[in-house]
């Protein structure tokens, strides 16, 4: 871990009735936007609250921001500089947009009526909401709710900025917005990012951590972890039963991502998908668990 | 539209003050609709400033959420704006569950208004627990969706659960001593069943500390009613407010406030980092 290091975990360990969640994980992250890959129930969003301080590892060491947040007052200040999107986030009966990002403002201590207003409208015009701020919340697409989960993370800028699952929901134009916001604020804070979509990190991330039950399956540079599948894609006119992962691509093509070439096959360059799931083979479709 | 005529200066300079009269300022606006080159000439008249003031405000008018009746009051108590705002988003700090509970009230207090056993006891049950109701349902991960990212928020979740526990207090005691006032015959004891209401309020407080407040609330309440239910059976519904029992609620109210100030730091069921 280096001395900027702004999140700094240790030997992190959590147990949920007896299935390990997260088996003695040792990461430090820095400013810039690191993504967190993995099947579901690989450990992502208990990382992600275990840094977010919502929930206590079983073992291990947590710093944030410099701090050890042990006691109330070093919790309230990290709390302060900490933004966190969870994964599945509801909302009070009528809020509106507008409503909903002011009372978390008023809760991360903007007291003051007006800067607190101006700053509500400012993430909410960041994540393109400041046309539907007086609707209420559940009148809006999951989209745009998630949207407003984000708007309420970006709330003073956090240094440390933490997004379960930011963009699911989210159309592809959308998506492409929010990107834009997002790198910008990995310019200074760090964000770590959990989702399912490759292309999101491929996107935006100069690093990525693939997790899998609950282990580090990698960590490095997102060209890193494409590089370890050059060599390994093929397009061919049939499926090959060998590969790790196969299917047929619009252009009728077979794309195969395995150890051998298939017969008749010409080699492609591999994209973060491929690596990945040659990284994760059929783990990297495990169905839904929640952890 | 081609418009070959356009308004002169002179004019587009009275129109922006509100000095033309209403025959010509009909007419340019008739016109501006379907003359751009005219719509850009009367905007360099017009002073941002002002409009943009305007603007702001009719903004905020719109925007701002319109404080509840619980908001209002609290404000008029002397609590902060900002505090009465995230106080009166708790489920049993509503307009509608203060309605809904001032109409049961007005039932239960009718039902206990003719003396008899039964609806003594039913307003004996109701009583003490509707503060206990309304504490359960005013912090947690079960009333509130967006609880999870209120953990992670530097507000003390301390101060929010005191801060709502003496709204609820202040909202629903008034209620009940209301309804208990259609009660005949219970002359000084009108007012006892205060004490196993605040004694149960701090116990549902200090039990948030290990479970969830619902879990607290619901708890109490099958326990109370079980005592009730007891006494009502032995035909002595008072029987619950003995002066031997009296003293039990004290001791336990007491009781509670002390664990509740000790464990007080651990109110976030998800668990903390401490």
């Amino acid at each position: 871990m280096t001395a900027a290091a702004t999140v700094g975990l240790t030997g992190i360990t959590k147990k949920y009735h007896g299935t390990t969640a997260l088996d003695a994980i040792d990461l430090s992250f820095q400013p810039g936007i690191t993504g967190l890959l993995g099947p579901n129930g690989a450990g992502k969003t208990t990382l992600l609250r275990i840094i977010a301080t919502v929930l206590a590892p079983d073992t291990g060491n947590v710093r944030l921001l410099g701090r050890t947040p042990a006691t109330p007052d070093e919790l309230a200040q990290v709390r302060r500089r900490l933004g966190y999107q969870p994964q599945e986030m509801g909302f009070p009966r009528a809020f509106t947009g507008f409503g909903f990002v002011d009372y978390m403002a008023v809760l991360k201590e903007w007291t003051a009526r007006t800067p607190r207003h101006d700053e509500v409208r400012r993430v909410l015009d960041l994540v393109d909401l400041g046309d539907v701020a007086t609707k209420r919340v559940r009148a809006l697409s999951g989209g745009q709710r998630r949207r407003v989960a984000l708007a309420q993370a970006m709330l003073g800028d956090p240094d440390l900025m933490l997004l379960d699952e930011p963009t699911t929901g989210v159309d592809p134009e959308q998506r492409v917005a929010l990107r834009h916001v997002l790198s910008r604020a990995g310019e200074r804070s760090t964000v770590l990012l959990s989702t399912h979509q490759t292309e999101d990190v491929a996107a935006l991330c100069d690093r990525v951590v693939v997790l899998d039950q609950g282990r580090i399956r990698f960590d490095g540079a997102v060209q890193d972890l494409v590089a370890t599948a050059a060599g390994r894609v093929w397009l061919a006119d049939a499926p090959d039963p060998a590969a790790r992962a196969s299917w047929r691509t619009g252009t009728g093509k077979h794309r195969n991502v395995g150890q051998a070439a298939p017969p008749g096959s010409e080699r492609t360059e591999p994209t973060l998908e491929d690596a990945y799931l040659l990284l994760l083979g059929d783990r990297a479709r495990t169905t839904e668990v929640a952890a | 539209m081609n418009a070959i005529w356009h308004v002169d200066d002179a004019l587009l300079e009275r129109y922006v003050r509100g000095a033309a009269g209403p025959l010509d300022a009909a007419s340019l606006e008739q016109h501006l609709t379907g003359c751009a080159d005219c719509r850009a000439r009367i905007a360099t008249h017009v002073e941002v400033a002002p409009l943009e003031m305007v603007w702001s405000r009719v903004r905020e008018q719109a925007q701002a959420p319109a404080p509840s009746l619980v908001e209002r009051l609290l404000t008029r108590l002397g609590v902060s704006a900002s505090d009465a705002r995230i106080v009166a988003v708790a489920p049993s700090l509503r307009t509608s569950w203060l309605f809904g509970l001032a109409v049961t009230l007005g039932f239960v207090g009718l039902g206990a208004a003719n003396g008899e056993a039964r609806g003594l006891a039913f307003f004996l049950l109701v009583a003490p627990l509707v503060p206990v109701a309304g504490v359960a349902f005013a912090y947690g991960p079960d009333v509130d969706p967006s609880y999870e990212v209120g953990v992670a928020v530097p507000y003390s979740a301390a101060r929010l659960l005191l801060l709502r526990t003496a709204a609820v207090l202040a909202t629903s005691l008034p209620l009940v001593l209301a309804a208990a006032l259609l009660v005949p015959g219970l002359s000084w004891t009108a007012v006892t069943w205060l004490l196993p209401a605040l004694a149960f309020t701090a116990l549902t407080l200090a039990a948030s500390t290990w479970t969830r407040p619902t879990f607290a609330g619901v708890g109490l309440g099958i326990a109370w009613a079980c005592a009730v239910g007891a006494a009502a059976l032995g035909q002595d519904p008072y029987a619950v407010l003995a002066p031997s029992l009296l003293r039990v609620y004290a001791v336990v109210g007491i009781a509670a406030v002390l664990v509740l100030r000790l464990r007080i730091r651990r109110l976030t069921p998800l668990g903390s980092l401490s």
